[in-house]
């Protein structure tokens, strides 16, 4: 009885690998004489499987000859979702293609489709729940599987597991970095590049051969995206395991990449004999005052890649202010009525604020606004 | 060849246990414990990546310290060697497989034993072995004595020698807090990614570690620490190579309180062997006492 039904699978799954092969040209050798070792019900549910009905158990939990020559990779999606974990962290944006094709330099799709019936290749949940089952210990749970299949290979590899590699922060997580955008760097979603704070060259150029690039201050102060100075860096130039050296750019390349928005100043704004302190924005000649230190740099410079030097006239970005509809009380004096009555030029001196107050337009008796106030100083009103 | 010596070592824990209460292990309620049904742990070093997520879930949930998930992610804490203690009550380590030099990593934490050295040690009864497996420290009841810091054969039990009033002995509690009979796991065993710590029965336990060896003897060292080891551990380890290469000693498959609570309760068994001590030392003063009578009426 058994031997009869062992003859009929044989003969299905020979027609049914026949027909495979020869419809995918395949000129692979599928295993399946193994078949004859297996009882059929460790696969099938019922007792004669045919071509068309297999009745096939969901997870067969011997290790049996996948049929993988079934199965071509554009049947399969490109990257899927991998299932939420935590509040930290983002789903894995899994590039199924990309490892699939990892995988055929390996053992091909049982790599990581272990454990997968010919002509059938269950989803890993099918088999791990989504928690531990304490009726098998043996098998992990989803989570488990999942991580069990990725860092092993991650681990051996590039020697690296934190959970970074495979899943972005969660936004507005404990762990985001605000800002960051991984599809930048190569068009696709990328595990997120941790960066230097800043980097300090020495160069043969010698009359500054120290250059500091003070690199997050590139990304948080002037926007910068990873591709605007990476460009055209393939996937080697990081991920070299043999660590042999990266392709060295000549000179002029190197300062092609700064070129773009320093092509106007001169060597010693980067190159020195020390290193130099980050950028600041008093070093500009307007140190930011309390209302404008908490701006960002675009509020003021909105246009261009470089940014443009303003001129430090209020009405510069202040268009409208006037006499008429500047509250003088946020600069924390209250102007009595004959002051308030004067265009803002007269006591300001050719508009300059940042400059003292002149009172000699008016009094020729040496005062300052400081001694003999033009109204009264009240407490600063906040930036709301 | 492992089976029968397995078998072997069954029976005879078992009918030492039949045959001398002193040999087994006696709870509080004076009950014999069967250790194949207390909860245990198998830590599979051969799946451990060394992330070290047990060692923050650990620090989380006693409130140890609040350094974040990310600090853990550090490798560079495996250059050195460390060991637990008061303020971490589980470190993971790494080790090279001098066959293949290749790296594993393991985590080293109380081992919960089955006959733990140091509740026999404890003269004050501050720690016990819990019906389900744990041992449990009860600082009321405890004077920093430090015994069991001296008894334990993993040298697990820590102090707080930097609290100056009230210093504690500090270990892995097996998360007894986190009330493992409701289903609950252990923080580090909840928090492993790769499920390298499988939390069970130690049955079940010693049955999967060598289920695991059999179905891939070419990953696995054919060795369940812990399933005999001084009577047998709560928490057990596979292993990709010899244990003598890690902390984990190579120590005997007697229980260490055998031993000593033999000589000791030998020596007042039934309270025999003193009053048979005293009484000796009593006649030999009584007939002294009777020659210097004798002398003195001379």
């Amino acid at each position: 009885m058994k031997k009869i039904h062992i003859r009929l699978v044989m003969t299905t799954v020979v027609l049914v690998a026949a027909f495979a092969m020869i419809a995918l040209g395949a000129a692979q050798q599928t295993k399946h004489q193994e078949v004859d070792t297996l009882n059929c019900l460790e696969c099938h549910t019922c007792e004669q499987p045919t071509a068309q009905d297999m009745c096939l158990k969901p997870c067969p939990t011997l290790r049996m000859p996948t049929a993988h020559a079934k199965h071509n990779l554009s049947e399969a999606p490109d990257t899927f979702l991998i299932g939420e974990l935590s509040d930290l962290y983002q789903p894995v944006d899994f590039n199924h293609k990309l490892h699939a094709d990892m995988a055929q330099m390996g053992k091909g799709c049982e790599t990581c489709h272990h454990y997968s019936p010919p002509g059938h290749i269950p989803p890993c949940a099918d088999c791990h729940g989504g928690e531990k089952n304490p009726e098998n210990l043996r098998q992990p749970s989803l989570k488990g599987a999942y991580h069990r299949q990725c860092l092993s290979c991650h681990r051996e590899w590039s020697h690296d597991t934190k959970c970074i590699i495979c899943h972005l922060p969660t936004p507005g997580g404990a762990l985001a970095r605000p800002g960051m955008d991984s599809t930048d760097i190569i068009g696709i979603s990328h595990p997120v590049i941790t960066v230097p704070d800043k980097k300090v060259y020495t160069t043969p150029y010698e009359q500054g051969p120290v250059v500091t690039l003070h690199h997050q201050q590139h990304i948080d102060l002037f926007g910068l995206r990873c591709v605007d100075c990476h460009k055209e860096e393939n996937c080697s130039y990081c991920h070299d395991l043999q660590a042999q050296s990266r392709p060295s750019k000549t000179d002029e390349e190197i300062h092609a990449i700064c070129n773009d928005c320093h092509i106007k100043d001169a060597c010693s704004k980067c190159h020195d004999h020390k290193e130099k302190p980050g950028f600041s924005h008093a070093s500009t000649g307007w140190p930011l005052n309390r209302f404008h230190k908490d701006l960002s740099c675009r509020a003021c410079h909105p246009t261009g890649k470089q940014i443009a030097r303003l001129n430090n006239q209020c009405t510069s970005c202040h268009a409208g202010w006037n006499q008429q509809n500047f509250s003088h009380v946020v600069t924390g004096l209250k102007l009595d009525e004959i002051h308030g009555e004067l265009e803002c030029g007269d006591c300001h001196v050719d508009l300059k604020y940042s400059n003292k107050p002149d009172c000699s337009g008016c009094h020729d008796d040496g005062r300052t606004a400081e001694d003999a106030p033009p109204g009264e100083y009240v407490q600063k009103l906040s930036l709301q | 060849m492992s089976l029968k010596r397995r078998e072997f070592f069954k029976l005879a824990a078992l009918s030492s246990a039949a045959l001398a209460t002193n040999s087994a292990f006696a709870t509080d309620d004076g009950e014999v414990l069967d250790c194949r049904a207390t909860y245990g742990v198998l830590v599979d070093t051969v799946v451990c990546i060394g992330c070290r997520k047990c060692e923050w879930a650990c620090n989380n949930q006693h409130s140890l310290s609040t350094e974040p998930i990310t600090a853990f992610e550090d490798k560079s804490v495996f250059e050195t060697h460390r060991r637990p203690h008061s303020k971490a009550y589980t470190v993971v380590n790494q080790y090279s497989d001098p066959a293949t030099s290749k790296a594993y990593t393991m985590k080293v934490q109380c081992m919960h034993c089955n006959e733990p050295a140091c509740v026999s040690a404890c003269i004050v009864g501050a720690l016990n072995k819990a019906n389900n497996g744990p041992v449990v420290y009860e600082a009321w009841k405890c004077i920093g004595c430090r015994y069991c810091m001296v008894a334990c054969p993993f040298q697990i039990p820590a102090y707080e020698y930097d609290n100056a009033l009230n210093p504690q002995v500090r270990k892995c509690t097996f998360c007894i807090e986190r009330h493992l009979d409701e289903g609950n796991r252990p923080a580090c065993v909840s928090i492993c990614p790769n499920e390298a710590l499988t939390f069970g029965t130690r049955q079940e336990l010693i049955d999967l570690g060598h289920t695991r060896i059999r179905m891939q003897p070419d990953r696995y060292e054919d060795h369940v620490y812990g399933e005999t080891e001084i009577g047998g551990t709560s928490w057990m380890y596979l292993a990709a190579a010899d244990f003598k290469n890690t902390e984990l000693p190579t120590l005997p498959d007697d229980a260490i309180p055998q031993h000593t609570e033999t000589i000791q309760h030998g020596i007042f068994k039934s309270f025999v062997p003193p009053l048979a001590l005293y009484g000796f030392l009593g006649l030999v003063m009584h007939s002294l006492r009777k020659t210097d009578n004798g002398q003195e009426d001379q």
